[in-house]
């Protein structure tokens, strides 16, 4: 069999998980603080081919050959995206540019060092509680409150403060003010409010450890040191009235939609090809 | 089944009811006491597809499992209360608020009915048979005002005009030479939750029932109103808090995701196109 129809059916999957992997980011370009993914490729493991049956029985090594190419993962881009001014007072969007001692991060938070050790930059984000009672972090500050005063998320989960309990405000958000910290402060006179509440803002070391959940929502699966409330001398500040918009770049989106597509249309050819030279040994070749 | 295509088709209907939110906003750009709606959008149903031990290989920076979103959906629709522009009409039924106030009224015209609430000021006096009048809303709702701590109608009798002052205190003036009559004060309610309000028709918001009223709006009405920076202005209505140019925005950046997403839905159909010609 030919090995090569199976590595360009390979490459058509992997195309079309990354048209898919677009198509989501593109989807989400008015999403607040939605974070872009990219898809990474691999190839199959390399296999070492060989000609058997050489003089004298003798096995001559060919070289190696990998035969596919597989998605292997979507990675998260976690760089900021663009704060827009709502003026509503429940809109809260997170600044954040950790910096790492040492480390000069790239466009897309990274910094690799002369040994080729990679640092990523942590990443801050809201701290808030399922249903079920588990912990887990987002972007997207886009709040509300529920009738008991409980901050929520857009889609009701409850937004944590730094003693590890949700927010409640019992007055009117209109008199209250977030502080670049995340406190919460009467507006007026600018005392913390009643419980002192103040936002639970997490600092993620390695970003790459956060998957996402669906609804603006990250869970975290990395071990608990690499996870930590900010303390102050970390970069990030907190800005009511504003939101932080998807960090999608739109022309981007578009050239990697028409570059999937159009590799996949290469497979595809590539397909018809081996079909071709299928039909050629199956039906001319030995034609009598 | 080509998952590129469920997840454009997904967010074009999330984007055209943005649409529609818009064009109700537009619609509205010149609706006496309108308040503009807002509203966010949100990634939806992410899944995990599972990948087996192998997979993970040195370089690899994330954990196993390949995850994909499925688009967007619009989450939650906010009001936006902010004070639209006072106008001058002349016209000694037309009441504005200005600060974070709203009127209360009987859609049902009995006191023992749901209240509704509203920013559209543009009230009329109708007679109530004997010469009185009572005021309304223009689209009939009795307008509900406090005397002395109690609900009631405001009615104004025969031969008195209605005058109303800056803190909502209803007084009737009669011919040069009578006492003004003391007709109470406006009750006016202050939203503490904005979002629990629900947009019903003829520009009126009302409490979902099975949330307590008192949760979402506070009666003001006897508390000083200069503290709470509430002020009534009696031949004034408020125009609708929409900006033009904030909505065309708005609309301009609604169709060019519409757009971008159009042309995903397109090139994922090119796709399956493709895998159908395999065969040529």
């Amino acid at each position: 069999m030919l090995r090569g129809l199976y590595t360009a059916a390979s490459g058509l999957t992997t195309q079309q998980r990354r048209h898919e992997a677009i198509t989501n980011n593109i989807a989400n370009i008015n999403t607040p603080g939605f974070k872009g993914t990219n898809t990474v490729s691999r190839t199959f493991p390399d296999m070492l081919l060989s000609a058997m049956g050489g003089p004298e029985g003798t096995v001559k090594p060919i070289g190696k050959l990998s035969t596919g190419v597989f998605a292997e993962e979507n990675l998260l881009s976690l760089i900021q995206g663009d704060l827009q001014e709502t003026f509503r007072s429940q809109d809260i969007a997170l600044f954040s540019d950790i910096l790492v001692p040492g480390a000069v991060f790239d466009g897309s938070g990274k910094f690799v060092d002369e040994n080729g050790a990679i640092t990523y930059q942590p990443q801050a984000l809201f701290s808030i509680l399922t249903p079920e009672g588990e912990e887990r972090y987002t972007r997207n500050g886009s709040f509300k409150t529920a009738s008991d005063g409980t901050l929520l998320t857009s889609d009701g989960m409850r937004v944590l403060g730094v003693d590890g309990q949700p927010i409640r405000v019992n007055i009117s958000w209109d008199n209250v003010s977030v502080t670049a910290g995340g406190a919460l402060v009467n507006h007026a006179t600018g005392l913390p409010l009643e419980g002192e509440p103040q936002l639970r803002i997490m600092r993620v070391d390695n970003p790459n450890l956060l998957i996402r959940e669906g609804d603006g929502r990250f869970r975290y699966d990395g071990d608990a040191a690499g996870l930590r409330q900010i303390t102050a001398d970390d970069r990030v500040e907190v800005r009511q009235g504003f939101l932080e918009r998807s960090n999608v770049d739109t022309a981007q989106a578009a050239v990697d939609l028409m570059s999937a597509l159009r590799a996949y249309e290469a497979n595809q050819r590539v397909i018809q090809f081996y079909d071709r030279s299928l039909d050629k040994a199956a039906n001319d070749i030995g034609r009598v | 089944m080509n998952s590129s295509m469920i997840t454009a088709a997904v967010s074009m209907n999330a984007l055209q009811q943005k649409l529609d939110m818009l064009a109700d906003n537009i619609a509205n750009s010149n609706t006496v006491g309108y308040k503009r709606k807002t509203s966010v959008f949100e990634d939806i149903l992410t899944t995990l597809s599972p990948q087996q031990q192998d997979f993970s290989q040195p370089g690899r920076r994330t954990p196993l499992g390949l995850v994909q979103g499925w688009g967007a959906r619009l989450s939650s629709m906010q009001l936006d209360l902010s004070q639209g522009m006072l106008q001058q009409t002349g016209s000694m039924t037309d009441v504005a608020i200005e600060g974070n106030g709203l009127f209360e009224v009987r859609t049902d015209g009995t006191l023992d009915g749901a209240p509704s609430f509203t920013r559209h000021g543009s009230f009329q006096l109708v007679s109530t048979g004997g010469g009185d009048r009572m005021l309304i809303t223009n689209s009939g709702y009795p307008v509900v005002a406090q005397d002395g701590g109690v609900d009631g109608f405001i009615v104004v009798p025969e031969g008195y005009n209605l005058t109303i002052e800056a803190d909502g205190t209803l007084r009737g003036i009669g011919p040069t030479g009578s006492t003004p009559i003391e007709l109470g004060k406006l009750k006016i309610m202050q939203a503490t939750k904005p979002e629990l309000l629900q947009s019903i028709s003829d520009n009126l918001y009302g409490v979902p029932e099975n949330v307590n009223i008192a949760d979402v709006v506070t009666d003001v009405t006897q508390l000083p109103a200069e503290e709470l920076g509430i002020s009534v202005r009696q031949g004034f209505v408020e125009n609708s808090n929409v900006n033009l140019t904030d909505e065309m925005t708005d609309l301009m950046i609604v169709q060019r995701a519409y757009q971008l997403s159009a042309r995903a839905l397109s090139s994922s159909d090119e796709m399956m196109g493709m895998a159908n010609n395999l065969r040529g």
